[in-house]
């Protein structure tokens, strides 16, 4: 009697992890799916790869059209000889059309999803998003991770700051922040990272080029990497250096009153990686003066860079929220109702660290 | 086992905190930040110190009550002894309901979690037996089996869900937590009433408190188990107030899980469900001590033996686990069993202690005299 309860038991615990198994060359894993509007249809466009013999895969795509966006995933399925799993996608892209009309309903639905993780990156396309996801599969690139791998790349080593689903949702959802994705073009053969797209409310409304969006990713957040070009004048003659940013900390101050002040106080510590030969770098003087003409310049395109945000309206570095956490009761509608107008300076300052091994 | 029993079925003292603190954190730490950031937004961690304190009060007044009315006994026999046999065993009986409504809320809330997560096409029945069947096989080892469950319902969770915790600090904004006092203080004291919900379980001491050696020594172990609890509720509720904000959180039901998907190691790179699966060492030993509390009950009341009445009540607890089959369901028996705890807790509990004191009290005066 009790052999058998034990018995029991034991196929009972070991038997219950065989149900809904999920084998991995008999589904289909999709890597990147892209969502497209055109003349009031949708387009779902999948790329996953397929295993051939040994270690290589070879991407393929899968496209359909919907009048609404949710049916998009089953209806690939009906494309499909395998069933299709959306726990490994690790990049959404959304057309400039689609990002324009909203992509609301995708992200509810993306925020919902238990299965996807929330290191998943989104990004919109110039163009449609079919043909960039075309691109990586079909040309030389032939990677279905290719679109993902570049913009972590680029988070990591370069310019853009740090985006994926949980920041994206943390910008849609709060309360005084609006949300950006990466923006990427097709350039010839291949996609190139043209900057950031800006949203509000879940509409596309702009988008800055890859230069400001490093001024973005300093005034985001504590940040490493990143290079930025900025001219230079020494002794009548005019060239550019181009910086390297080691380390940038950023700190908000809030000077309350009937007309509100933001101030900025931004420190970047620097190398500066290439330089014209006539820039004379070797005593404390010049490299006072170089560093702050370079001061001068970011200040003044922080500034442009505010003023474009504030005349569209939207607020991509949490200014809103930054207000939120230093006034009681605060309220969203009266602080964007004077947003436009609002102050903000920064004030930036520039160590130079090193400037290579040579001299 | 007679009234007083044998020495060799009884837990040190030290063991108190772990029950106490096993018996606390269930299937609520999971929802714990949302349901708090209904009431009092990013001021949320106030109102678990405040609800932490009254537990600790709370613990103190079980302790007084049964130093009154005498060690070695139970809340059965005690409310036996003071409310007379009909009220008493009145008391008793929707003790012991709200004991058994307590095991199957939590098991069914972690079925739930189980369908929503991993299985969404498995039926609730096969994961609420397989529970069932471990529970019999804990439970029929006796009490002391069921607290060394707690020992490593503590443990394990400790060691394995605890790290995860570190992680989403890569997205704090610790921004999030100013201005402080942003909440009226009635806003956070309804937070602490809504957080008190958490807490509960420990109440389940009135049950197995004859069951500790020396038990007056316990005290401060009970009060240290509730005093990690506190500290546990704190670490995650200031986690998820600086990893998400207002808006945000309100779209997720559990945050806590949410919270494991950040960390990601290249061979397992979805951390959620491994905290799923652990999770079942966290829900296993409140269900044992749960259902232990009812069969204990029944035999102090109805002299019923516990090898009867132990399969007995786990096939009440299956069958009533059919009874939920949606969300809205499980949500409203949660809401139903939570406020039934809370007045065990701030009804039951208080005055108990009230009416012990007074009787000892008289009993005092009158031998004086």
């Amino acid at each position: 009697m009790k052999r058998a309860l034990y018995f029991m038991l034991v196929a009972l615990l070991v038997l219950s992890g065989c149900k809904s198994s999920r084998i991995v060359d008999q589904i289909q894993i999709i890597h990147a799916m892209g969502y497209d509007v055109k003349n009031g249809k949708y387009t779902g466009t999948a790329i996953y790869p397929t295993f051939k013999q040994g270690p290589m895969t070879k991407p393929d795509i899968l496209t359909t059209e919907s009048s609404t966006t949710y049916d998009l995933i089953p209806r690939l399925s009906s494309k499909s000889a395998l069933p299709i799993e959306e726990g490994q996608i690790r990049l959404v892209l959304f057309g400039q059309q689609f990002a324009k009309q909203g992509i609301a309903e995708i992200v509810h639905s993306l925020a919902r999803n238990n299965k996807v993780g929330s290191h998943l990156q989104l990004a919109v396309s110039k163009g449609d998003a079919e043909e960039l996801l075309r691109i990586t599969a079909e040309t030389t690139l032939s990677d279905t991770l290719y679109l993902s791998n570049l913009i972590e790349q680029n988070i990591r080593e370069m310019n853009l700051p740090k985006t994926n689903l949980h920041i994206f949702l943390y910008n849609y959802f709060g309360k005084g922040r609006d949300p950006f994705l990466p923006y990427l073009e097709k350039k010839g053969d291949t996609v190139k990272l043209e900057g950031l797209a800006l949203f509000k409310y879940g509409h596309y409304v702009g988008r800055i080029d890859l230069r400001k969006s490093f001024l973005v990713k300093l005034l985001l957040d504590e940040t490493k990497n990143g290079v930025y070009q900025l001219p230079i004048s020494q002794n009548e003659k005019k060239g550019r250096v181009l910086l390297e940013n080691l380390f940038a900390h950023s700190h908000y101050s809030l000077k309350k009153g009937s007309s509100p002040v933001i101030d900025i106080h931004l420190r970047i510590r620097a190398s500066i990686r290439d330089y014209p030969m006539w820039l004379d770098l070797s005593g404390q003087r010049s490299f006072q003066k170089v560093s702050e003409q370079m001061e001068k310049k970011l200040n003044q395109d922080i500034t442009n860079l505010l003023s474009f945000f504030q005349k569209k309206g939207v607020d991509p570095l949490g200014i809103g929220d930054f207000v939120r956490s230093k006034t009681r009761h605060w309220d969203e509608e009266a602080f964007y109702k004077q947003y436009r107008h609002l102050q903000i300076r920064p004030h930036v300052k520039v160590d130079i660290v090193q400037t290579g091994i040579g001299e | 086992m007679q009234q007083t029993e044998h020495e060799r079925f009884h837990i040190s003292p030290f063991f108190v905190f772990f029950t106490i603190h096993c018996s606390q954190i269930g299937v609520g730490i999971l929802s714990l930040p949302n349901l708090l950031n209904e009431e009092t937004g990013h001021d949320g961690w106030m109102s678990v110190i405040i609800a932490g304190t009254i537990i600790h009060i709370l613990i103190w007044m079980i302790y007084k009550i049964f130093k009154s009315a005498g060690e070695n006994k139970d809340v059965i026999q005690v409310n036996v002894q003071y409310f007379g046999k009909w009220i008493g065993n009145m008391v008793n009986v929707v003790l012991l309901v709200y004991f058994f409504s307590f095991a199957l809320i939590v098991m069914r809330i972690y079925t739930e979690i189980i369908q929503v997560w991993v299985f969404p096409l498995m039926g609730a029945w096969q994961f609420c037996l397989i529970i069932l069947v471990l529970t019999y096989y804990t439970v029929s080892g006796g009490f002391r089996v069921v607290v060394g469950l707690c020992f490593w319902g503590v443990m394990i969770p400790l060691l394995i869900i605890v790290p995860m915790l570190v992680f989403p600090l890569e997205y704090a904004h610790y921004r999030n937590f100013l201005p402080i006092f942003d909440h009226s203080v009635l806003e956070v004291i309804k937070g602490a009433k809504a957080s008190t919900l958490d807490y509960l379980g420990f109440e389940m001491i009135l049950m197995y408190y004859s069951f500790v050696k020396n038990a007056p020594q316990s005290h401060k172990w009970a009060q240290w188990g509730n005093a990690f609890t506190t500290f546990l509720y704190l670490i995650v509720v200031c986690i998820a107030i600086v990893f998400y904000n207002e808006e945000q959180i309100r779209h997720i039901i559990w945050p806590t899980l949410t919270l494991a998907k950040i960390p990601e190691i290249p061979f397992i790179e979805r951390m959620e469900y491994i905290v799923i699966s652990t999770y079942v060492m966290v829900i296993f030993p409140i269900i044992c001590l749960a259902v232990w509390s009812v069969t204990r009950g029944l035999k102090q009341i109805i002299s019923l033996k516990q090898r009867i009445s132990l399969p007995i009540i786990l096939l009440l607890l299956f069958i009533s686990s059919f009874f939920f089959t949606k969300r809205a369901q499980i949500d409203q028996f949660s809401n139903l069993v939570s406020t039934a705890g809370f007045y065990v807790l701030m009804a039951y509990i208080p005055f108990l202690w009230i009416y012990v004191s007074i009787a000892k009290l008289f009993k005092s005066k009158a031998s004086e005299k």
